[in-house]
Parts: C-alpha cells; structure tokens; sequence
C-alpha cells in the first residue's frame, strides 16, 4: 500500500497552475494569432488577403520598413555609446563606476509615457531646449522636430543607453590584463589591443546584447504612443489600432500584422545566433 | 598618455551621465515652476503635487496600478515554485519543456501577446472575457521569463536534493521540507524576483492600453490622458510615479541586505 | 537472525547495467561497519536503498525483525549524515538539531533536553544559535551527526561524511564519531572510499567492488588475508605475482597455478645473506627507492619481476639503487588469492 502511494502522481498537481495560465494566455492566444491571420475578417474561410494587403499597402510597407530601420539604428547608436561608457567605467574609479551604475540602474526606469513627455518638455514645440535655442539662435535646437520618426529615434535611444550599458559593464569585467600586456610585448599599440583582440573577443557578448536591444525597440510602443499617438507608421502602433482608438477595428488583420512583427522578432534572434555561432568559431 | 585616456573616460563618463539625467531632472523642475519660457524657470510651486493629491482620481489610479501588478506577480510566483517543487523533486526531465514556455514570452512581448489575447477573448462569454481576468493573466506570461529565471537560479544555488533527503529521514514530507526548508532559504531571490517583476508591469502602458483601455484606469493610463490637459500636472505623476519605482527598487535592495547581515551577526 | 539483513539486493537504473548485484549482508546489533570501495562500486546505493532514499530493483530489507523494503524513508528509523553539508541554512544549529523531534510531535521540554545533551556530545555547547553558515565544514558535520543521533535511530548510515573535510580535522572526527558511537550503542553503517579510515573506524569491514561484496571482515583479518586480487590491492598495496613471475623469484620451490599477494612489510632485504632455511630467499637489484616519512620504500628487481619492499626508516639499513640485496620471504607471507 506504501509502494502504491509512494508511485502515485499526485505531485503532478503541482504543475497544473502553471499548465492553466501558459495554456490560457500563452498558448492558445499565440494559436489563436497564426489562425486568424489566415482567416477572413469578421467570418471564417482561409485567405491570405491580410499579408497581401501588409506588403503591398505603402503605410504597412513603411511600418515595417520604419519598426525595422529604428530598431537597428537605435541599437547600434546604443550599443556605440554603452560601448565607450562601460569601457570608460571599466577604466574609472571603483568610485565613480559606482554612481555610474547608479545612474544607469535608476534611469533605465524611465522609459514609455514618461519618457516621451519628459522629451516634449525637453524638445518639443514649445520645450525648452527648443526654446533657448530660438531666443540665442541655436539653429539645430530650435528646429529640431521631434515628432517625427527622427525625433522618436532620440528618444528610443536614450531608453537604449542604460540597458545596453548595464548589459555591456559585465563583458568588460571578462577582459583580462595580461592580454593588453601580451599585445603590448608583441610591439602591438591599443589599437591593436582593441581591433585584433578586445572587441573580437568581446564580439558574441555584443551581438547577443545588440538582440536584447532590438526586441527592446521593436516592441517598444509607449513611447511612441504618447509622442505621436496613431500617426506614424510603427508595427506596434499599426497592431494597437486595429484593437483600439477610432478607426474601424479589424482583429484577423491586427493578428496578421502581430505575425509579422513576431517573425521579425524570431528572425532577429535566428540571426543573432547564427552570428554569434560565427564569432565564436563554432565553439560554444 | 595614460593619464590623457583617463580624463577621456570621466569625459565620456559625465557626457553619458548628463544626456540621461537631463531629461528626469528637467521633468521635475518643471513639476515645480509655474513657468519656463527662458533658461531658468520662474515661480516655485508645490500646488501641482497637491493638486494631485487632493484628487482622488489619481490616487484611485495609482492604487490600481499596485494591485493590478500585484496580484499577477503572486500568482506567477506562486505557479512557478510549485513547479520548481516538481521538477527538481520528481520529474527533472520536464525542465526543459518548462524552458521553452518560460522563455516563448519574450518572442512577444507587450503588442503581440495583447493582441493575441484580446482576439481570442473578446466577445466571449462570461469571465473569459472580463478585462480585469485578461489582464492579470497577460501580465503572468509577461512577467513569466524573468521570474522563471529569477527563481530557478536561486534554487540552483542550494543544495535540494540533499537537503531533502536528509529532511525525510527526519520524518518530515518531501512536500512540508520542500515549503519549510528550501522556500525560506530561497526567501532573498524570491524577494527581488517579484520586485522586478512588479516594476515591470507597473511601469506597463502597452498591455493595459490595449486590453483594458480607459475601462480600467491605470496610474499609466492616467498620466496618458492628463497629459494633453496640463504639462506640470503630468510632470508631477511622473515625478510620483517614478519614485515610487525607486522606492520599490531600493526597498529591495535594503530587505537584501539586512537579511544577509542578520544572517551573518547572530 | 541478524539485525539488519540484506537479501539478495538488486540494483539497476536502467534495466540493463546492474549497481548492486544480488547481495547478501548481516549486520548486527551495536556494531560499526563500513561499507569499502572505489567510487562507483555501489556502497552508496546500498546505504541509500536501506535508508529508503533509493528504490531496489528486487530483494529484501529486514531491519530488527522488521520487513521495512517498501516502508518510506520517513517511517524506517533511520538516522543520516550526507557527504555534502545538508543542514537547513535557514536554521540555527538549535533547530537544525530539533527539527526531527519537532516533526514528530515530542514534548517541548524533552526536545530541548535531548538537543541540549546531543549538542554536549558533540562538543559544540556555545554554538546553538549559531547558522550553519558561520560554522566549519567539520562544525557542520557535528551538528548533522547531533541532528541524526538525537533522534535515537535504530541504525545510524554515515555516506561519506568526512571526504569534504581535510586531513587533520577528519582524524579528530574519526575519533569522535567512533567515541559517541560505542557511547550510544548505536548501530551504525560507514561509508568510505578510504581504506585507513575503514581501518581505524570499523568493527567490521565489507569490501565492495562492481555491485558485490568481495570480502566481509574484521579489518585486521582483511589486512592480512585478502581474499582477491581487488581486495590485496585496495587495502593493502600488496604485491601479487603469478606463479610464472614466483617461479622467477624461487625456480626451485612449487606453487599452484593463479595469484599470490606478498604484503611489502613481509618481504624483509639485508645485503649479506639470509640464513634461515625456513625463509624463502633469493637476489634482487634496487631499482627505485622513496621515503615516505618513516616508511622506506624499494622497488626490487629480479629477472622482469619488479615489487616491492617496505621497512622502517633506520639510518644503518639504507641500500642505494642499483645495489644487489638479499631477499627474504617467509612462506606463510606468500598468501595464495582469487584471481
């Protein structure tokens, strides 16, 4: 009788929350996304009318051209900047690294509404950069334009700096001394050191934090949201209209385009392995 | 030259610094000044925080905010630990099944799961398409990696399985060790994770947005409408809002620290 | 019958390679035993079948009088110290201690005089609420022996308890655990992959290799007389020669076919020659010679045999390599074993 207890499932039990909500909001709703896509608005049937219209539509055409275009050139301005600032960090005091974390953890919380308003009073219309910049002739600040999709970029990348830094800050505590010493006694200068040996070295980290940084900005939709509310051609915004706001709703279309944005992402993350499997020389 | 590259660092250091401390420290001061038309702002004023306070629109908001984060964190934590309790106990061959659903979220993030999840439930009967039940459980799968992650490495770092053992030779069920012994000794991660967790989501516009819109006012959803009414207004809910993150996150900090300390004096 | 009983024990993890094989061992009351071997052996899952920890594949486990094969761990009165420090980090050495007595629903007042007297026989009064994370790894090993013991176990499994500790402190423990031992009565079961520790602590020794028992004894009578190969090289770093390489050494004497084990204290050298008819005798060259501490070491060459020879350090009996020496050993030394 022991045995028969000791072999029964009951422990199973204790999977069946977890099984419930990945089945219910996780599962099924990413289901529910690849069917929907193929089926007719408002009914059922199969059709492929929904990514017909997303890549012959110029405004779909230039969502997409715009998710991607930002979302790679807000990482890799990122990754540039988090680059210099944790080599520079590296380099500093224990001290002044310290405030430097700091100041990255507590403003990698400010990202979405908040940020976008902070940019309005910042460089808006009437922000007050772009007002110094009016009353003492500064012509980039008094005519810098922030609510276009350069204006979001500035904005996409500042929510980039501290996240990418906070990822970059532990790759360089992998760089060892003796290597610069090494290049050093090879009658090697840091450029060198930097070109042949640190950033190579450092290069799998980097792409891996270049992933994280463009799922970031590719799911990014708060920001933009708040700046520009529907009028700019962005894949999160695009999908967000079809579920809210005032345009007519059109929820088999919406699942098509969250599809799309979803290969984006899967693609990015294909890639990046790919690419990292590379760096390494097929070692990892 | 070693000293010139050091000088480059603080440089680049205190450039890094400024571009992302301006834009916070500028939204407070203009959370506390009437007006700003040239460099320096003019007329310093308390009254928008007090308007903030004194209505109890916001307060409301804000106090939805913390439960609608609240409770999908529990929930989540809840759910994974027991699936920990299973998998490190019973069926460790499941880890890798559990991986794969635990890490599928950050494939869709935000946008993507609330579509998903308001094209499969909207129009349905029942609780099934409450806004309130839909939120919670998009925000179990948004939180869902992190505190997967969170939690597994710090059971990674103890010793179960021996712990365990030498709990049931003591007399003691695997279940009561499991919820006696190895939780509170995981009470630090457990801690931290659902802090992250709750930052998350707090900080979430995209998911409520989109599932619950204005039907269920958010702190976020909040400043989102106030911001078209008045600037300093919204600047002060920023400004409220962000240090209550803050707060959250430093808290965390502390609860860690004391518990090591204590762990070390006595 | 015994207190504990094996009964043709079989272990298999995967139907195929079989741990344990069909083994047979009584232990009785109030000794201790250690169960010997190399890592992998199958002494580990033997204690943890009896402890419950692993189940059997087939067989049966008596313990005083008792079918407890199929009792869960929680019901088989049995006390345990793990090789890894398994106390509960979020515990004082107080409660670590308690926590059994409190699960089984004892008395207050008596749970505390029992842990008190458990924390005096292990000598850590001062250290109750002390966290296991301010404590030695030895330190830690004494409260997981109070914490088994306070429990008044039937048999008391120790798996490996002192492999993480270092040398110097083991022995102290080596000491202390065989001391509350006979204090206590308790039976116990040892588990060791280190033959000097099964030497100082057992009462009784069994010597497992490949999932069975290859020789069961006191550990003297192991020492001296191993019965196998396995056995004369685990425990004694005995020579073995066969009766090719013995006939090299001693052409003139008859031996049966198969091995013979010649322990290296036994095989006595000098450099003048041996006279006692009651001796083997015979030439061997100095190949190798190495000091450990107050034991010399040669290794001796005669024809293709090499062996070896180990006597005390004396500074007037020093032979140099490559010096030819006398070799004598007595016949009843020449032990014949299993293949």
């Amino acid at each position: 009788m022991n045995n028969s207890l000791k072999k029964s499932r009951l422990y199973l039990l204790g999977l069946l929350p977890f099984f419930l909500i990945a089945f219910l909001f996780e599962i099924l709703p990413l289901a529910n996304i690849v069917v929907e896509s193929f089926s007719k608005t408002g009914g059922n049937g199969f059709t492929l009318e929904h990514f017909f219209k997303i890549f012959t539509t110029r405004l779909y055409q230039q969502s997409i051209f715009n998710s991607l275009w930002i979302s790679i050139f807000s990482a890799f301005i990122g990754i540039v900047i988090a680059f210099l600032g944790a080599k520079a960090a590296n380099a500093a005091s224990i001290k002044i690294r310290n405030i430097f974390t700091s100041v990255l953890n507590i403003t990698s919380n400010f990202a979405g509404v908040p940020l976008a308003f902070a940019f309005m009073i910042l460089l808006g219309n009437v922000g007050i950069l772009t007002l110094i910049g009016k009353n003492y002739g500064i012509g980039f600040l008094a005519d810098f334009d922030l609510y276009t999709i350069n204006g979001l970029l500035l904005t996409y990348i500042y929510f980039q700096i501290p996240l990418a830094t906070l990822l970059m800050l532990p790759i360089f505590g992998g760089l060892k001394k003796e290597w610069k010493e090494a290049v050093g006694i090879l009658g090697g200068n840091s450029f060198h050191y930097w070109f042949k040996v640190a950033i190579p070295s450092l290069l799998p980290s980097i792409l891996g934090t270049f992933s994280v940084l463009f799922a970031n900005s590719l799911a990014a939709y708060g920001t933009a949201y708040a700046l520009l509310s529907n009028n700019i051609a962005l894949l999160p915004i695009r999908i967000s209209q079809q579920y809210v706001g005032e345009v007519v709703q059109n929820q088999e279309f919406g699942c098509a385009l969250s599809l799309v944005m979803m290969a984006l992402m899967v693609l990015s993350i294909l890639i990046t392995n790919k690419l990292q499997k590379r760096a390494t020389g097929g070692r990892s | 030259m070693k000293t010139k590259t050091h000088v480059w660092d603080v440089i680049i250091l205190l450039l890094i610094a400024a571009f992302l401390i301006l834009p916070l420290a500028l939204t407070f001061f203009y959370s506390v000044f009437t007006q700003w038309t040239d460099i320096l702002p003019t007329g310093f004023t308390l009254s928008f925080y007090a308007g903030i306070f004194s209505d109890g629109a916001f307060i409301n908001s804000l106090l939805r905010s913390i439960i609608i984060s609240f409770v999908p964190v529990v929930i989540c934590t809840i759910s994974i630990l027991l699936v920990l309790y299973v998998i490190t106990l019973y069926v460790p061959k499941m880890e890798k099944y559990i991986e794969i659903l635990c890490n599928i979220p950050y494939a869709i993030q935000g946008v993507i799961l609330a579509a998903g999840v308001i094209s499969l439930y909207s129009g349905k009967p029942g609780f099934l398409s409450n806004r309130i039940f839909l939120l919670v459980g998009a925000y179990c799968i948004i939180i869902l990696p992190y505190v997967f992650r969170g939690l597994k490495n710090t059971i990674g770092a103890l010793n179960v399985q021996c712990v365990i053992e030498a709990a049931q030779v003591l007399g003691c069920s695997k279940f009561h060790a499991f919820f006696s012994i190895v939780i509170p000794q995981m009470k630090r991660g457990i801690v931290s994770t659902m802090m992250l967790a709750f930052t998350m989501l707090f900080a979430d516009f995209v998911v409520v947005n989109m599932i619950a819109g204005s039907s269920f006012r958010t702190a976020g959803i909040y400043l989102y409408q106030t911001m078209s009414k008045s600037g300093q207004t919204s600047s002060a809910i920023i400004v409220i809002l962000f240090i209550t993150t803050l707060i959250i996150s430093t808290l965390t900090m502390i609860i860690q620290n004391k518990q090591t300390v204590k762990g070390r004096k006595s | 019958m015994s207190y504990i009983e094996f009964r043709g024990i079989c272990k298999s993890y995967d139907g195929v390679n079989q741990v344990l094989k069909n083994i047979d061992l009584n232990i009785e009351k109030g000794e201790l035993v250690t169960l010997l071997g190399p890592s992998g052996c199958g002494k580990s899952t033997l204690l943890r079948s009896l402890a419950g920890l692993e189940e059997i594949s087939s067989g049966k486990i008596i313990l005083d009088g008792e079918d407890i094969t199929n009792l869960p761990v929680q019901k088989r009165g049995i006390g345990m110290v793990f090789q890894q420090y398994s106390l509960f980090q979020n515990m004082n050495v107080e409660d670590n201690i308690a926590f059994g007595l409190k699960i089984a629903k004892v008395d207050k007042l008596v749970i505390s005089d029992k842990v008190k007297r458990a924390i005096e026989m292990v000598d850590l009064v001062g250290k109750e609420k002390s966290y296991p994370s301010q404590l030695s790894g030895g330190q830690q090993q004494r409260v997981a022996i109070a914490r088994a013991i306070v429990m008044e176990p039937k048999v008391l499994l120790l798996d490996e308890p002192l492999s993480a500790i270092d040398a110097k402190l083991r022995r102290e423990l080596q000491e202390k655990i065989k001391h509350v031992q006979k204090k206590l009565k308790i039976t116990t079961i040892f588990v060791t992959h280190d033959q000097d520790e099964a030497m100082i602590m057992s009462d009784r020794i069994h010597l497992m290799n490949q999932g069975i028992i290859e020789q069961s004894g006191r550990p003297v009578d192991l020492y001296t007389h191993p019965v196998s190969k396995f056995a004369a090289e685990f425990i004694g770093h005995y020579n073995i020669l066969d009766k090719r390489k013995l006939n090299i050494l001693l052409p003139f004497e008859k031996f049966d076919d198969g091995f013979y084990a010649i322990r290296p204290e036994t095989v006595h050298i000098q450099s003048e020659p041996i006279m006692d008819d009651g001796m083997y005798v015979f030439e061997a060259t100095v190949e190798n010679v190495i000091s450990r501490g107050n034991v010399l070491r040669y290794t001796l060459r005669c024809g293709d045999v090499c062996f070896t020879s180990e006597v005390l350090f004396r500074s007037f009996a020093l032979f140099e390599e490559g010096q030819k020496v006398c070799v004598g050993i007595e016949p009843h030394n020449v032990l014949p074993i299993r293949d």
